[in-house]
Order: structure tokens, then C-alpha cells, then sequence
């Protein structure tokens, strides 16, 4: 029973950077704070996808990550396949860091996220840009793209004592 | 060299191809399909059309019901915002309601003057337009779209590139009409352009988007001067949008002429689709 007890928590928990991903595709919700500060807006999913595929791959299924960029591109209203082009880069960009790196550590993992913005928005521009009649502010994707480096370490810490929680529950 | 070389060939490829034990899919194969995915988007095939729609359709109204606790949140704290702020808005309207009271009298006479240079160059006097009533579905903010989706579609005669109006004031124009949706792209975002036309002496300019608050009026007269407080209205000039709409109010920020949008693009609610004859949009 405490075993299946124990089960089921693991399952419900490892499945929260999922919902949320998902969440932020398919919602309202937004992280884009135009009417606060005009230039403050940043990719929250980027940040999800990168941390949870560097640290866990098995949290966010491929599929599903490139699921959520689909919704995320109807909602928005972007060419389709858009957004899951730039998340399936981050990811690859994690995945091959991951591979790469022996010891990973806060720093290493923030300045690699580097990478993966700059790959990702440069799919996104180009493809934009050659393939689409949308006008694109290269100011703005700049913008969104420093703020999404910079609160990446609050992220971090945020999803580090959830990301404890977890491997305990799988290593137990 | 050609170690470190072939390490990075591993790696990615390992990267590109590896399946974990609870992924069903590499991410090589999921790239492909996106790419695929975006060029058969950009297609303008009817039966891709069709799908892209009721898949579109199916998203919005689901995304509604998702969302729904979100709009209750934001809905409940704009009513208790209402109520704090409910005494100073009452001595606001009041003293609104006697500004207006006098300017009702200059109103009036120049309603019936306009009435009767109207008849004199023989123009109608006024264009009524049919207009239907959407709500707004979802408004997501996002770094390359300015937009909202609204629950009424094709099936209310809507078509893409019939203006939007909040309440009398423009904000914006259909560019996507799916079978029971549309999306509403707002006069900021940085795609929009819309020929206006600026009081008092009716010169023309065009309003262009700028990912901002306030657009910015392009293409104005030369040695145009420009008067801060001056109001903005559709000129129709492009045979689509029906011309005397009111936009916004004109003013100045480091020399840019900018209009300050009568209807806040963060605060839609409810919008009014204008029926016109768009037939050389859905043409073009």
C-alpha cells in the first residue's frame, strides 16, 4: 500500500512541469509585462523545457514538448510549427550539453541556456523572416530573449527543491 | 582536433537520435515533422485551409474553458477595484456630466449645420453599417503578435479584414476567420496599417503599429505640423474600413507623432465586427 502510495505521489509530482508547460501554451497566461515596463517579457517555457531536459529528460516527453509548441502556435497565431521548432532546439541544445558536460553546476547550466535562446530565436527569425509575412521587431525578440537569460536563475531555484523532491521519490 | 571533432558528432547525434526509456519519440523525427509542419501551413490548399480551421476552432474553445478561472480572477479583481474607486468616480462623471450638459447646445447646432452643407453637396448623410457582437475568447500577449480571438467566425458573416470596433472606437481588423472563431489583430501591433485621416483640416496619413501602446502616423503631409489633442479617424481610403471612425488622440513623444488609442488594446471585452464588403481582401 505505502509503495503504491508512494507510486501514484511520483507519478501526480513528476507530472507538474508537464501541466504547467501545457498550462502556459493553452492559457491566457502570459509572461509579457508590456504594461508594467514596456520592454520587460520573457519565454517561461524555454526556461521549463531546458531545465527539466538538462536535468530529467524523462519529465517532459519530445512529444510532448513539441505538443505544447503547437497549442502555443495556435494561440498565438504564428506560422504552425513556429514555437515547437524553438523548444525542440532548446531541448536538443540540453540534451547535448547534458551529454557533454560530467559535473553540471548552477553556472555552467545558466551560461549553456545561452545557447539555447540564441539557437532557438535564430530558427524562429529566419523561418519568420524568409517563410512568413509576419513583421517581426528584432529589438523586442532581443528584449524577450535577455530577460528570458536573466531570470533563468530564478527558475532554477525555484524548480530545484521540486526537482529534490522527485529524485527522491524515484530513487526511493 | 579530429577527436574532439568526432566527441561533438557523438554527442549531437546522441542528442539528435537517443530515446530515453520513456520517450516514444527522437528528437531528430520531431524536428522533421515541425519543419513539415510549418511549410504545409503556409499552403493555401482548401482542404489544409479546412482543417487549420475547426483544429483552430477546437484549440480556441478549448483554451476558453482552460482559461476560464484565470478571466474569473481578473474579473472579480476589476470589480473590487471598481468598488474601492467608485466615490471618485462618481465626482469625475459629475463633473463630466455638466461639461458635457454645455457642449450639448454647441452639438446640436452643429449637427444641423452639418445636415445642411451635407444637403447642399448632395452626399448621404450618414452610412449605417450592419455590425455583429463578439466576445473576446482569449487575449494572450505575445513578442510577435498584438491580438485577441473572438467567439464569432464565418458562420456570422464574418470575413478576414472587416474592421472591429470597441464600442464607437476602432481597434482593429479580422486577419484570421475560422468557422466559429476570429482572431482580431489590434491597431498596435507592429503588422497593422491603417489609412487615417487627422482633424481639423482632414490630412492623410497612415497608422502604423509599433509593438507599443500608441502607434505612430507615418506618411504625412510634408511640412505637416502637427497639433498635440487633435483626434484620429479612419479615412477609408482603402475602400474597406468606413471613414469617419474615431482612433485615438494625436500626441508627441521625442518629435514621433503618436495616437493615444481611445479603446485600451489591454481591456477588450466585448467588440463589434463592422460588416463591409471585403471582397477584394479575401481576393488579394
Amino acid at each position: 500500500m505505502a509503495i503504491l502510495y508512494k507510486n501514484l505521489k511520483f507519478k501526480i509530482l513528476s507530472l507538474g512541469p508537464l501541466i504547467l508547460l501545457y498550462f502556459l501554451s493553452i492559457t491566457e497566461i502570459d509572461t509579457h509585462f508590456s504594461n508594467y515596463f514596456e520592454i520587460l517579457s520573457f519565454n517561461l517555457q524555454l526556461i521549463i523545457v531546458y531545465y527539466w531536459v538538462m536535468k530529467d529528460p524523462s519529465i517532459l516527453g519530445n512529444g510532448h514538448i513539441f505538443f505544447a509548441g503547437i497549442v502555443n502556435d495556435v494561440i498565438m497565431g504564428l506560422p504552425l510549427g513556429l514555437s515547437a521548432l524553438g523548444y525542440l532546439v532548446t531541448a536538443l541544445v540540453a540534451m547535448y550539453i547534458r551529454s557533454v558536460t560530467v559535473k553540471i553546476t548552477f553556472f555552467t547550466d545558466w551560461f549553456t541556456f545561452i545557447l539555447a535562446i540564441f539557437f532557438s530565436q535564430l530558427v524562429n527569425l529566419v523561418l519568420i523572416s524568409n517563410f512568413s509575412d509576419l513583421n517581426i521587431s528584432y529589438a523586442i525578440i532581443f528584449y524577450n530573449s535577455l530577460f528570458t537569460f536573466i531570470f533563468y536563475p530564478l527558475f532554477w531555484f525555484l524548480f530545484g527543491p521540486y526537482l529534490t523532491i522527485i529524485s527522491r521519490l524515484k530513487n526511493d | 582536433m579530429s577527436a574532439s571533432r568526432d566527441d561533438f558528432g557523438i554527442a549531437i547525434r546522441s542528442a539528435l537520435l537517443k530515446k530515453g526509456a520513456r520517450q516514444k519519440f527522437s528528437l531528430f523525427f520531431l524536428i522533421v515533422i515541425s519543419f513539415l509542419i510549418f511549410f504545409l501551413d503556409s499552403i493555401k490548399f482548401k482542404a489544409i485551409d479546412t482543417t487549420r480551421s475547426f483544429l483552430r476552432d477546437g484549440i480556441y474553445r478549448f483554451s476558453s474553458i482552460v482559461s476560464s478561472p484565470i478571466h474569473f480572477v481578473k474579473y472579480s479583481g476589476g470589480k473590487i477595484k471598481t468598488h474601492f474607486s467608485i466615490y471618485d468616480e462618481n465626482k469625475t462623471l459629475k463633473e463630466e456630466l455638466s461639461r458635457l450638459k454645455n457642449k450639448e447646445f454647441d452639438s446640436q447646432f452643429l449637427s444641423s449645420e452639418n445636415r445642411n452643407l451635407q444637403k447642399f453637396i448632395e452626399t448621404d448623410a450618414e452610412i449605417v453599417e450592419e455590425t455583429v457582437l463578439a466576445k473576446v475568447l482569449l487575449d494572450k500577449d505575445s513578442p510577435f503578435l498584438k491580438s485577441v480571438i473572438i467567439n464569432k467566425g464565418k458562420n456570422s458573416q464574418i470575413k478576414k479584414g472587416m474592421p472591429v470596433v470597441d464600442g464607437n472606437y476602432l481597434v482593429g481588423k479580422t486577419v484570421e476567420v475560422n468557422y466559429l472563431s476570429s482572431r482580431v489583430l489590434l491597431l498596435n501591433d507592429l503588422n497593422s496599417r491603417i489609412p487615417v485621416t487627422l482633424e481639423p483640416d482632414a490630412a492623410q496619413a497612415i497608422l502604423v503599429g509599433n509593438a507599443k501602446r500608441s502607434p505612430v502616423l507615418e506618411y504625412l503631409p510634408e511640412f505637416f505640423e502637427v497639433e498635440e489633442g487633435k483626434t484620429v479617424f479612419t479615412s477609408g481610403k482603402d475602400g474597406i474600413f468606413p471613414a469617419g471612425i474615431p482612433i485615438g488622440k494625436i500626441f508627441l513623444e521625442e518629435k514621433i507623432a503618436k495616437v493615444k488609442l481611445f479603446s485600451d488594446p489591454n481591456q477588450l471585452s466585448f467588440l463589434n465586427i463592422v460588416l463591409t464588403n471585403t471582397d477584394e481582401v479575401e481576393n488579394f
